[in-house]
Protein backbone atom coordinates (compact mmCIF):
# COMPACT_ATOMS: atom_id res chain seq x y z
CA UNK A 1 0.00 0.00 0.00
CA UNK A 2 1.03 3.71 -0.64
CA UNK A 3 2.04 5.73 2.11
CA UNK A 4 2.38 9.12 0.17
CA UNK A 5 -0.07 9.70 -2.25
CA UNK A 6 0.04 13.08 -4.98
CA UNK A 7 -3.17 14.13 -4.41
CA UNK A 8 -2.92 17.19 -6.43
CA UNK A 9 -1.24 14.57 -9.59
CA UNK A 10 -4.05 12.06 -9.09
CA UNK A 11 -7.09 15.00 -8.67
CA UNK A 12 -5.85 16.21 -11.79
CA UNK A 13 -5.66 13.19 -13.67
CA UNK A 14 -8.78 12.72 -13.30
CA UNK A 15 -10.01 16.35 -13.94
CA UNK A 16 -8.49 15.86 -17.40
CA UNK A 17 -9.78 12.98 -18.22
CA UNK A 18 -12.35 12.29 -16.28
CA UNK A 19 -13.60 9.06 -17.88
CA UNK A 20 -12.32 4.79 -17.56
CA UNK A 21 -11.11 3.21 -20.95
CA UNK A 22 -13.01 -0.35 -20.57
CA UNK A 23 -11.46 -3.03 -23.16
CA UNK A 24 -14.19 -5.13 -24.97
CA UNK A 25 -12.20 -8.82 -25.38
CA UNK A 26 -13.70 -11.90 -26.47
CA UNK A 27 -14.74 -14.74 -24.33
CA UNK A 28 -13.86 -17.53 -26.48
CA UNK A 29 -12.84 -17.86 -30.19
CA UNK A 30 -15.36 -17.44 -33.07
CA UNK A 31 -16.50 -15.31 -36.18
CA UNK A 32 -16.82 -11.76 -34.80
CA UNK A 33 -19.87 -9.22 -36.54
CA UNK A 34 -19.76 -5.78 -34.98
CA UNK A 35 -23.32 -4.38 -34.11
CA UNK A 36 -21.60 -0.55 -32.58
CA UNK A 37 -19.67 1.59 -34.31
CA UNK A 38 -17.81 4.66 -33.07
CA UNK A 39 -19.29 7.32 -30.58
CA UNK A 40 -22.66 5.36 -30.55
CA UNK A 41 -23.75 5.51 -26.96
CA UNK A 42 -24.11 2.21 -25.17
CA UNK A 43 -25.68 1.54 -22.02
CA UNK A 44 -24.82 -0.98 -19.53
CA UNK A 45 -26.58 -3.91 -17.51
CA UNK A 46 -29.25 -2.39 -15.80
CA UNK A 47 -32.88 -3.51 -13.86
CA UNK A 48 -33.81 -4.54 -10.35
CA UNK A 49 -31.85 -7.77 -10.54
CA UNK A 50 -29.03 -6.62 -12.97
CA UNK A 51 -31.25 -8.42 -15.37
CA UNK A 52 -31.49 -5.72 -18.44
CA UNK A 53 -28.81 -6.19 -20.86
CA UNK A 54 -26.85 -3.80 -21.67
CA UNK A 55 -26.15 -2.87 -25.71
CA UNK A 56 -25.52 -5.19 -28.20
CA UNK A 57 -21.88 -4.75 -29.15
CA UNK A 58 -21.29 -7.72 -31.49
CA UNK A 59 -22.32 -11.23 -32.19
CA UNK A 60 -19.19 -13.87 -31.66
CA UNK A 61 -20.22 -17.15 -33.74
CA UNK A 62 -18.76 -20.57 -33.18
CA UNK A 63 -19.98 -23.82 -34.53
CA UNK A 64 -23.45 -22.17 -35.77
CA UNK A 65 -24.00 -20.70 -31.69
CA UNK A 66 -24.31 -16.64 -32.33
CA UNK A 67 -23.76 -15.46 -28.83
CA UNK A 68 -24.65 -11.87 -28.70
CA UNK A 69 -22.08 -10.05 -26.58
CA UNK A 70 -23.72 -6.93 -24.48
CA UNK A 71 -22.05 -3.85 -22.83
CA UNK A 72 -21.86 -3.95 -19.48
CA UNK A 73 -21.05 -0.31 -18.62
CA UNK A 74 -22.31 3.30 -19.90
CA UNK A 75 -20.47 4.82 -21.97
CA UNK A 76 -19.63 5.77 -25.65
CA UNK A 77 -17.78 3.37 -27.77
CA UNK A 78 -14.66 5.08 -28.27
CA UNK A 79 -12.60 2.32 -30.67
CA UNK A 80 -13.53 -0.62 -32.89
CA UNK A 81 -11.20 -2.88 -34.62
CA UNK A 82 -12.39 -2.80 -37.99
CA UNK A 83 -10.32 -4.79 -39.67
CA UNK A 84 -11.73 -8.28 -37.47
CA UNK A 85 -15.10 -7.56 -38.65
CA UNK A 86 -16.56 -10.60 -40.22
CA UNK A 87 -13.33 -12.46 -39.32
CA UNK A 88 -12.32 -15.95 -37.08
CA UNK A 89 -10.92 -14.32 -33.99
CA UNK A 90 -9.22 -15.65 -31.44
CA UNK A 91 -9.87 -15.79 -27.61
CA UNK A 92 -9.23 -12.98 -24.98
CA UNK A 93 -8.89 -10.53 -28.44
CA UNK A 94 -9.69 -7.11 -28.26
CA UNK A 95 -12.13 -5.92 -30.26
CA UNK A 96 -12.97 -2.62 -28.78
CA UNK A 97 -12.93 0.15 -26.45
CA UNK A 98 -15.55 1.91 -24.42
CA UNK A 99 -15.24 5.33 -23.02
CA UNK A 100 -17.13 5.53 -19.55
CA UNK A 101 -17.84 8.39 -17.40
CA UNK A 102 -16.53 8.43 -14.16
CA UNK A 103 -19.15 9.65 -11.17
CA UNK A 104 -17.79 10.80 -7.77
CA UNK A 105 -18.05 7.64 -5.80
CA UNK A 106 -16.37 6.24 -8.66
CA UNK A 107 -13.44 7.97 -8.52
CA UNK A 108 -13.07 7.92 -4.77
CA UNK A 109 -13.30 3.91 -5.58
CA UNK A 110 -11.07 4.09 -7.82
CA UNK A 111 -8.45 5.54 -6.11
CA UNK A 112 -9.13 3.63 -2.84
CA UNK A 113 -8.33 0.68 -5.06
CA UNK A 114 -5.10 1.98 -5.67
CA UNK A 115 -4.65 2.02 -2.00
CA UNK A 116 -6.69 -0.67 -0.15
CA UNK A 117 -5.52 -4.01 -0.43
CA UNK A 118 -7.95 -5.98 -2.26
CA UNK A 119 -9.49 -9.39 -1.96
CA UNK A 120 -10.56 -10.78 -5.51
CA UNK A 121 -13.55 -13.59 -6.14
CA UNK A 122 -12.06 -16.44 -6.55
CA UNK A 123 -14.65 -17.99 -9.08
CA UNK A 124 -17.83 -16.64 -10.80
CA UNK A 125 -20.13 -17.19 -7.81
CA UNK A 126 -22.26 -15.68 -5.03
CA UNK A 127 -20.68 -14.91 -1.84
CA UNK A 128 -21.47 -13.55 1.70
CA UNK A 129 -19.60 -13.00 4.90
CA UNK A 130 -18.82 -16.15 6.97
CA UNK A 131 -21.32 -16.25 9.95
CA UNK A 132 -19.31 -14.87 12.86
CA UNK A 133 -17.68 -12.16 10.40
CA UNK A 134 -21.66 -11.73 9.78
CA UNK A 135 -22.72 -10.99 13.35
CA UNK A 136 -19.42 -8.99 14.34
CA UNK A 137 -20.18 -6.59 11.60
CA UNK A 138 -24.15 -6.37 12.52
CA UNK A 139 -22.61 -5.78 16.25
CA UNK A 140 -19.82 -3.28 15.33
CA UNK A 141 -19.61 -2.02 11.73
CA UNK A 142 -17.53 -3.42 9.32
CA UNK A 143 -14.71 -0.58 9.71
CA UNK A 144 -14.19 -2.45 13.29
CA UNK A 145 -13.28 -5.86 11.91
CA UNK A 146 -9.82 -7.31 11.77
CA UNK A 147 -8.94 -9.91 10.16
CA UNK A 148 -5.32 -11.90 9.16
CA UNK A 149 -4.52 -14.16 6.70
CA UNK A 150 -5.95 -17.31 7.03
CA UNK A 151 -8.85 -15.99 8.76
CA UNK A 152 -12.64 -17.85 6.75
CA UNK A 153 -13.92 -14.37 6.20
CA UNK A 154 -16.31 -15.50 3.19
CA UNK A 155 -18.22 -18.34 1.73
CA UNK A 156 -18.55 -18.95 -1.75
CA UNK A 157 -21.87 -20.00 -2.85
CA UNK A 158 -21.49 -21.89 -6.26
CA UNK A 159 -24.51 -24.32 -7.20
CA UNK A 160 -25.76 -24.63 -3.66
CA UNK A 161 -22.04 -25.36 -2.33
CA UNK A 162 -20.60 -23.56 -0.29
CA UNK A 163 -17.20 -23.36 0.21
CA UNK A 164 -15.50 -21.49 2.98
CA UNK A 165 -13.12 -18.91 1.89
CA UNK A 166 -9.75 -17.56 3.34
CA UNK A 167 -8.43 -14.36 3.71
CA UNK A 168 -4.56 -13.64 2.32
CA UNK A 169 -3.44 -10.87 2.44
CA UNK A 170 -2.30 -8.03 4.60
CA UNK A 171 -3.89 -8.16 7.87
CA UNK A 172 -5.92 -5.00 8.47
CA UNK A 173 -9.72 -3.90 8.87
CA UNK A 174 -12.38 -4.28 6.38
CA UNK A 175 -12.54 -0.95 4.63
CA UNK A 176 -14.95 -1.48 1.76
CA UNK A 177 -17.05 -4.34 0.65
CA UNK A 178 -18.16 -4.31 -3.16
CA UNK A 179 -20.54 -7.27 -3.40
CA UNK A 180 -24.13 -7.54 -1.88
CA UNK A 181 -25.39 -11.46 -0.49
CA UNK A 182 -26.97 -12.75 -3.63
CA UNK A 183 -25.29 -10.65 -6.30
CA UNK A 184 -23.09 -13.10 -8.79
CA UNK A 185 -19.11 -11.94 -8.85
CA UNK A 186 -17.46 -12.33 -11.68
CA UNK A 187 -13.66 -14.19 -10.85
CA UNK A 188 -11.00 -11.56 -9.79
CA UNK A 189 -13.42 -8.66 -9.06
CA UNK A 190 -12.49 -7.64 -5.72
CA UNK A 191 -15.04 -8.96 -2.86
CA UNK A 192 -13.13 -6.55 -0.15
CA UNK A 193 -10.79 -3.97 -0.08
CA UNK A 194 -8.29 -4.20 3.26
CA UNK A 195 -5.92 -1.62 5.29
CA UNK A 196 -4.37 -1.36 8.07
CA UNK A 197 -5.49 0.39 11.01
CA UNK A 198 -2.88 2.56 11.01
CA UNK A 199 -3.21 3.69 7.57
CA UNK A 200 -6.71 4.31 8.22
CA UNK A 201 -6.52 8.21 8.79
CA UNK A 202 -5.06 8.56 4.66
CA UNK A 203 -8.10 6.61 3.91
CA UNK A 204 -10.44 8.86 4.96
CA UNK A 205 -7.95 12.02 3.85
CA UNK A 206 -8.39 10.78 0.64
CA UNK A 207 -12.21 10.60 0.64
CA UNK A 208 -12.72 13.88 2.57
CA UNK A 209 -10.46 15.18 -0.49
CA UNK A 210 -12.31 14.32 -3.38
CA UNK A 211 -15.44 15.03 -2.01
CA UNK A 212 -14.58 18.42 -0.98
CA UNK A 213 -12.38 19.33 -4.67
CA UNK A 214 -14.51 17.31 -7.09
CA UNK A 215 -17.62 18.52 -8.26
CA UNK B 1 -21.47 -43.62 18.23
CA UNK B 2 -21.19 -47.81 17.77
CA UNK B 3 -19.78 -48.73 14.47
CA UNK B 4 -22.23 -51.69 13.02
CA UNK B 5 -19.57 -53.88 11.12
CA UNK B 6 -22.64 -56.15 10.04
CA UNK B 7 -24.53 -53.39 8.60
CA UNK B 8 -20.84 -52.24 6.79
CA UNK B 9 -20.64 -55.41 4.85
CA UNK B 10 -24.36 -55.98 4.29
CA UNK B 11 -23.64 -52.53 2.03
CA UNK B 12 -20.53 -53.43 0.79
CA UNK B 13 -21.69 -56.25 -0.57
CA UNK B 14 -25.02 -54.95 -2.00
CA UNK B 15 -22.39 -52.28 -2.80
CA UNK B 16 -20.61 -54.39 -5.89
CA UNK B 17 -23.93 -56.14 -7.05
CA UNK B 18 -25.32 -52.46 -7.37
CA UNK B 19 -22.66 -51.34 -9.46
CA UNK B 20 -22.07 -54.57 -11.83
CA UNK B 21 -25.82 -54.08 -12.70
CA UNK B 22 -25.39 -50.12 -13.30
CA UNK B 23 -23.81 -50.53 -16.93
CA UNK B 24 -27.18 -52.83 -17.84
CA UNK B 25 -29.38 -50.08 -16.81
CA UNK B 26 -28.14 -47.57 -19.37
CA UNK B 27 -27.71 -49.55 -22.51
CA UNK B 28 -27.04 -46.38 -24.54
CA UNK B 29 -23.83 -46.04 -23.38
CA UNK B 30 -21.53 -48.46 -24.88
CA UNK B 31 -20.18 -51.00 -22.42
CA UNK B 32 -15.88 -49.63 -22.81
CA UNK B 33 -17.74 -46.59 -21.94
CA UNK B 34 -19.39 -47.32 -19.03
CA UNK B 35 -16.07 -49.28 -17.55
CA UNK B 36 -14.25 -45.99 -18.16
CA UNK B 37 -17.24 -43.86 -16.63
CA UNK B 38 -17.29 -46.29 -13.35
CA UNK B 39 -13.31 -46.80 -13.14
CA UNK B 40 -13.21 -42.70 -12.39
CA UNK B 41 -16.27 -42.98 -10.50
CA UNK B 42 -14.46 -46.36 -8.19
CA UNK B 43 -13.66 -43.98 -5.45
CA UNK B 44 -17.03 -43.57 -4.30
CA UNK B 45 -17.42 -45.98 -1.38
CA UNK B 46 -13.61 -46.58 -1.09
CA UNK B 47 -14.13 -46.78 2.49
CA UNK B 48 -17.81 -46.99 4.35
CA UNK B 49 -18.29 -46.42 8.14
CA UNK B 50 -21.44 -47.24 9.68
CA UNK B 51 -22.59 -45.55 12.98
CA UNK B 52 -26.04 -46.89 14.69
CA UNK B 53 -25.98 -42.92 15.45
CA UNK B 54 -24.16 -39.45 14.90
CA UNK B 55 -24.55 -35.97 15.89
CA UNK B 56 -24.32 -34.92 12.13
CA UNK B 57 -22.28 -36.87 9.45
CA UNK B 58 -20.58 -33.59 7.48
CA UNK B 59 -18.75 -32.64 11.23
CA UNK B 60 -17.79 -36.71 11.56
CA UNK B 61 -16.29 -36.36 7.87
CA UNK B 62 -14.46 -32.80 8.69
CA UNK B 63 -12.97 -34.29 11.82
CA UNK B 64 -11.65 -37.49 10.12
CA UNK B 65 -10.42 -35.37 7.43
CA UNK B 66 -8.64 -33.30 10.33
CA UNK B 67 -7.71 -36.74 11.68
CA UNK B 68 -5.75 -37.75 9.00
CA UNK B 69 -3.90 -34.55 8.46
CA UNK B 70 -2.55 -34.22 11.79
CA UNK B 71 -1.06 -38.28 11.29
CA UNK B 72 0.26 -37.27 8.32
CA UNK B 73 -2.34 -39.82 6.37
CA UNK B 74 -3.73 -39.71 3.01
CA UNK B 75 -7.62 -39.29 3.46
CA UNK B 76 -9.24 -41.70 0.79
CA UNK B 77 -11.31 -40.03 -1.49
CA UNK B 78 -14.89 -41.46 -1.63
CA UNK B 79 -14.84 -42.02 2.02
CA UNK B 80 -18.67 -42.70 3.02
CA UNK B 81 -19.98 -42.27 6.59
CA UNK B 82 -23.88 -43.35 7.54
CA UNK B 83 -25.43 -43.32 10.36
CA UNK B 84 -28.94 -44.37 10.88
CA UNK B 85 -30.31 -41.21 12.53
CA UNK B 86 -28.65 -38.04 13.54
CA UNK B 87 -29.26 -36.26 16.85
CA UNK B 88 -28.20 -32.81 14.90
CA UNK B 89 -28.98 -32.62 11.66
CA UNK B 90 -28.78 -29.39 9.98
CA UNK B 91 -29.53 -28.32 5.96
CA UNK B 92 -28.28 -25.38 4.64
CA UNK B 93 -28.64 -21.99 6.65
CA UNK B 94 -28.46 -23.86 9.72
CA UNK B 95 -32.39 -25.34 9.14
CA UNK B 96 -32.77 -28.37 11.33
CA UNK B 97 -32.80 -31.60 9.40
CA UNK B 98 -35.21 -34.19 11.31
CA UNK B 99 -33.31 -37.34 10.67
CA UNK B 100 -34.83 -40.89 12.43
CA UNK B 101 -34.06 -44.20 12.52
CA UNK B 102 -35.57 -45.55 8.91
CA UNK B 103 -34.06 -43.00 6.97
CA UNK B 104 -30.93 -42.55 5.00
CA UNK B 105 -28.21 -39.98 6.45
CA UNK B 106 -24.93 -40.38 4.82
CA UNK B 107 -22.26 -37.88 3.56
CA UNK B 108 -19.88 -38.81 1.01
CA UNK B 109 -15.50 -36.86 1.27
CA UNK B 110 -13.81 -36.67 -2.55
CA UNK B 111 -11.03 -35.35 -3.07
CA UNK B 112 -11.94 -32.77 -5.42
CA UNK B 113 -9.53 -32.99 -8.81
CA UNK B 114 -11.80 -31.67 -11.24
CA UNK B 115 -11.58 -28.12 -13.13
CA UNK B 116 -13.97 -25.75 -11.49
CA UNK B 117 -15.86 -25.71 -14.53
CA UNK B 118 -16.80 -29.54 -13.88
CA UNK B 119 -16.88 -29.29 -10.17
CA UNK B 120 -19.24 -26.89 -9.87
CA UNK B 121 -21.84 -29.72 -11.42
CA UNK B 122 -20.82 -32.06 -8.47
CA UNK B 123 -23.97 -31.16 -6.77
CA UNK B 124 -26.49 -31.66 -9.69
CA UNK B 125 -24.80 -34.96 -9.90
CA UNK B 126 -25.93 -35.85 -6.38
CA UNK B 127 -29.70 -34.86 -6.61
CA UNK B 128 -29.13 -36.99 -10.52
CA UNK B 129 -28.32 -39.94 -8.41
CA UNK B 130 -30.64 -39.69 -5.35
CA UNK B 131 -33.31 -39.22 -8.53
CA UNK B 132 -32.74 -42.18 -10.21
CA UNK B 133 -32.27 -44.23 -7.07
CA UNK B 134 -35.79 -43.59 -6.34
CA UNK B 135 -37.11 -43.65 -9.87
CA UNK B 136 -35.36 -47.68 -9.43
CA UNK B 137 -37.80 -48.61 -6.96
CA UNK B 138 -40.76 -47.07 -9.41
CA UNK B 139 -40.97 -44.21 -7.39
CA UNK B 140 -41.99 -41.12 -9.58
CA UNK B 141 -39.47 -38.27 -8.04
CA UNK B 142 -38.13 -35.26 -9.63
CA UNK B 143 -35.59 -33.06 -9.53
CA UNK B 144 -36.38 -29.41 -7.99
CA UNK B 145 -33.05 -27.13 -9.20
CA UNK B 146 -30.57 -27.16 -7.79
CA UNK B 147 -30.78 -30.64 -6.71
CA UNK B 148 -33.77 -31.07 -4.10
CA UNK B 149 -35.77 -34.31 -4.84
CA UNK B 150 -39.63 -34.44 -4.56
CA UNK B 151 -42.11 -36.84 -4.74
CA UNK B 152 -45.61 -35.45 -5.93
CA UNK B 153 -43.94 -31.89 -5.01
CA UNK B 154 -42.98 -32.62 -1.62
CA UNK B 155 -38.99 -33.25 -0.42
CA UNK B 156 -37.81 -36.85 -0.03
CA UNK B 157 -34.30 -35.84 -0.60
CA UNK B 158 -31.99 -33.02 0.43
CA UNK B 159 -28.49 -32.77 -0.51
CA UNK B 160 -26.17 -30.05 1.24
CA UNK B 161 -22.62 -29.56 -0.51
CA UNK B 162 -19.52 -27.84 1.15
CA UNK B 163 -16.26 -27.76 0.17
CA UNK B 164 -13.34 -28.01 3.15
CA UNK B 165 -9.18 -27.10 2.47
CA UNK B 166 -7.39 -29.34 4.55
CA UNK B 167 -5.41 -27.24 6.66
CA UNK B 168 -1.98 -29.12 6.41
CA UNK B 169 -2.18 -29.99 2.90
CA UNK B 170 -4.32 -27.69 1.48
CA UNK B 171 -6.32 -30.29 -0.28
CA UNK B 172 -9.57 -29.20 -1.51
CA UNK B 173 -12.31 -32.00 -0.58
CA UNK B 174 -16.05 -31.98 -0.94
CA UNK B 175 -18.56 -33.16 1.14
CA UNK B 176 -21.64 -34.40 0.00
CA UNK B 177 -24.19 -34.83 2.83
CA UNK B 178 -27.50 -36.71 1.74
CA UNK B 179 -30.55 -37.54 3.43
CA UNK B 180 -33.31 -39.56 2.10
CA UNK B 181 -36.25 -40.30 3.67
CA UNK B 182 -36.55 -44.04 2.87
CA UNK B 183 -38.62 -45.82 5.99
CA UNK B 184 -38.82 -42.90 8.13
CA UNK B 185 -42.59 -41.72 7.88
CA UNK B 186 -43.33 -38.98 10.87
CA UNK B 187 -42.18 -35.85 10.32
CA UNK B 188 -42.79 -32.72 12.50
CA UNK B 189 -45.81 -30.75 12.19
CA UNK B 190 -44.70 -27.87 10.21
CA UNK B 191 -42.97 -30.25 7.91
CA UNK B 192 -46.03 -32.45 7.07
CA UNK B 193 -47.27 -30.64 4.09
CA UNK B 194 -43.86 -30.41 2.37
CA UNK B 195 -41.74 -33.56 3.12
CA UNK B 196 -42.30 -37.45 2.11
CA UNK B 197 -40.86 -40.47 2.85
CA UNK B 198 -40.60 -43.38 -0.41
CA UNK B 199 -42.61 -45.88 2.45
CA UNK B 200 -45.40 -43.31 2.44
CA UNK B 201 -45.63 -43.38 -1.27
CA UNK B 202 -45.17 -46.83 -1.72
CA UNK B 203 -47.42 -47.98 0.65
CA UNK B 204 -44.02 -50.45 2.03
CA UNK B 205 -41.00 -50.69 3.40
CA UNK B 206 -37.08 -50.67 1.91
CA UNK B 207 -34.24 -52.93 2.67
CA UNK B 208 -32.00 -49.58 3.37
CA UNK B 209 -28.30 -51.64 2.83
CA UNK B 210 -30.13 -52.42 -0.46
CA UNK B 211 -31.41 -48.66 -1.20
CA UNK B 212 -27.66 -47.23 0.60
CA UNK B 213 -26.16 -49.59 -2.14
CA UNK B 214 -28.00 -48.23 -4.92
CA UNK B 215 -27.41 -44.60 -4.05
CA UNK B 216 -23.56 -45.48 -4.03
CA UNK B 217 -23.51 -47.16 -7.14
CA UNK B 218 -26.00 -44.15 -9.00
CA UNK B 219 -22.99 -41.75 -7.42
CA UNK B 220 -19.88 -43.70 -8.83
CA UNK B 221 -22.09 -43.47 -11.83
CA UNK B 222 -22.60 -39.77 -12.13
CA UNK B 223 -19.57 -38.81 -10.64
CA UNK B 224 -17.63 -40.66 -12.80
CA UNK B 225 -19.41 -39.29 -15.80
CA UNK B 226 -18.18 -35.79 -14.71
CA UNK B 227 -14.63 -37.02 -14.59
CA UNK B 228 -14.79 -38.91 -18.04
CA UNK B 229 -16.98 -35.43 -19.76
CA UNK B 230 -13.57 -33.59 -18.34
CA UNK B 231 -11.16 -36.10 -19.40
CA UNK B 232 -12.91 -36.35 -22.88
CA UNK B 233 -13.30 -32.29 -23.31
CA UNK B 234 -9.80 -32.00 -22.54
CA UNK B 235 -8.44 -34.02 -24.91
CA UNK B 236 -10.52 -32.76 -27.42
CA UNK B 237 -8.45 -29.36 -26.45
CA UNK B 238 -10.60 -27.38 -24.21
CA UNK B 239 -11.72 -27.61 -20.89
CA UNK B 240 -14.87 -25.41 -20.95
CA UNK B 241 -18.30 -26.79 -20.73
CA UNK B 242 -20.28 -24.18 -22.15
CA UNK B 243 -21.10 -25.14 -25.28
CA UNK B 244 -20.40 -29.21 -25.70
CA UNK B 245 -23.84 -30.49 -24.73
CA UNK B 246 -23.19 -32.16 -21.25
CA UNK B 247 -24.95 -35.23 -20.54
CA UNK B 248 -24.91 -35.06 -17.17
CA UNK B 249 -27.49 -32.10 -17.92
CA UNK B 250 -29.03 -34.05 -20.37
CA UNK B 251 -29.97 -36.23 -17.69
CA UNK B 252 -31.22 -33.58 -14.97
CA UNK B 253 -33.29 -32.40 -17.74
CA UNK B 254 -35.30 -35.74 -18.13
CA UNK B 255 -35.60 -35.82 -14.31
CA UNK B 256 -36.48 -32.54 -13.53
CA UNK B 257 -39.85 -31.41 -13.54
CA UNK B 258 -38.56 -27.38 -12.77
CA UNK B 259 -38.70 -26.13 -16.49
CA UNK B 260 -41.82 -24.68 -17.50
CA UNK B 261 -42.71 -23.89 -13.87
CA UNK B 262 -43.32 -21.25 -12.06
CA UNK B 263 -41.27 -20.26 -9.26
CA UNK B 264 -39.78 -17.84 -6.65
CA UNK B 265 -36.04 -17.41 -6.65
CA UNK B 266 -34.02 -16.25 -3.64
CA UNK B 267 -30.94 -17.82 -2.12
CA UNK B 268 -32.33 -18.28 0.95
CA UNK B 269 -35.78 -17.88 -0.52
CA UNK B 270 -37.41 -18.85 2.92
CA UNK B 271 -36.48 -15.79 4.52
CA UNK B 272 -35.70 -13.31 1.31
CA UNK B 273 -37.12 -14.39 -1.71
CA UNK B 274 -36.27 -11.61 -4.57
CA UNK B 275 -38.22 -12.17 -7.39
CA UNK B 276 -41.16 -14.67 -9.51
CA UNK B 277 -40.21 -16.09 -12.78
CA UNK B 278 -40.57 -18.98 -15.03
CA UNK B 279 -38.06 -21.58 -14.99
CA UNK B 280 -37.07 -21.89 -18.97
CA UNK B 281 -33.53 -23.71 -19.12
CA UNK B 282 -30.58 -24.51 -17.35
CA UNK B 283 -27.56 -24.02 -19.04
CA UNK B 284 -24.56 -26.22 -19.59
CA UNK B 285 -23.19 -25.00 -16.35
CA UNK B 286 -26.24 -25.95 -14.43
CA UNK B 287 -27.18 -22.40 -14.09
CA UNK B 288 -30.68 -21.97 -14.14
CA UNK B 289 -32.69 -19.53 -16.81
CA UNK B 290 -35.76 -17.72 -15.78
CA UNK B 291 -38.13 -15.42 -17.50
CA UNK B 292 -39.43 -12.61 -15.73
CA UNK B 293 -42.61 -11.21 -16.40
CA UNK B 294 -40.89 -7.81 -17.90
CA UNK B 295 -39.71 -10.46 -20.82
CA UNK B 296 -35.89 -10.16 -19.50
CA UNK B 297 -34.12 -13.24 -19.06
CA UNK B 298 -31.73 -14.05 -15.58
CA UNK B 299 -29.37 -16.53 -15.10
CA UNK B 300 -28.54 -17.57 -11.13
CA UNK B 301 -26.03 -20.14 -10.52
CA UNK B 302 -26.76 -20.65 -6.86
CA UNK B 303 -29.79 -19.92 -4.99
CA UNK B 304 -33.08 -21.30 -4.29
CA UNK B 305 -36.25 -21.71 -5.64
CA UNK B 306 -40.37 -22.53 -4.62
CA UNK B 307 -42.68 -23.81 -7.04
CA UNK B 308 -45.76 -21.25 -7.00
Amino acid sequence: MQDEIDFDQILSQYRSDPFEYIEVRTSHTGRLQFKAKEEDAVDGVTGEWQHIKGTLLFHLERERNVKPVHSTVIGVVSSVEHSLDGQFVEAGEKVMTIRHPLKKREIIDRILKNVLTLFPAPERAKYFFALDIQSRIDKHGQRSISIKPGDEILTMSLMKRDTPVTYQGEPGIIHSVYFSPGETMDQGQPLIGICSEDKLPLIQKIIARVKAEWE
Amino acid sequence: MAESISERLLISTEYQQALYSEPLLRPTVSPEIAAVILRYGAMVGAEIEHLSQAPRCMDLARSRILACEEENRSFASGRVIIADQLTNGKGRFLRHWHAPVGGLWMVLTLVNTLLPEHAALYSLAAGIACCETLRHYRLNATIKWVNDVLLNGRKVAGILTETMRGPKGGEEYILIGIGVNVNNASFAPELRNTAASMTEFAGRTFPLAEVTARLLAKLAWNIGLLHHVEAEQLAAGSGQSDDTPHPLIASWRSLSDTIGRRVRFGFNVAEAPQFSAKAIDIDNRGQLLMRLDDGQTVCENSGEIVYL
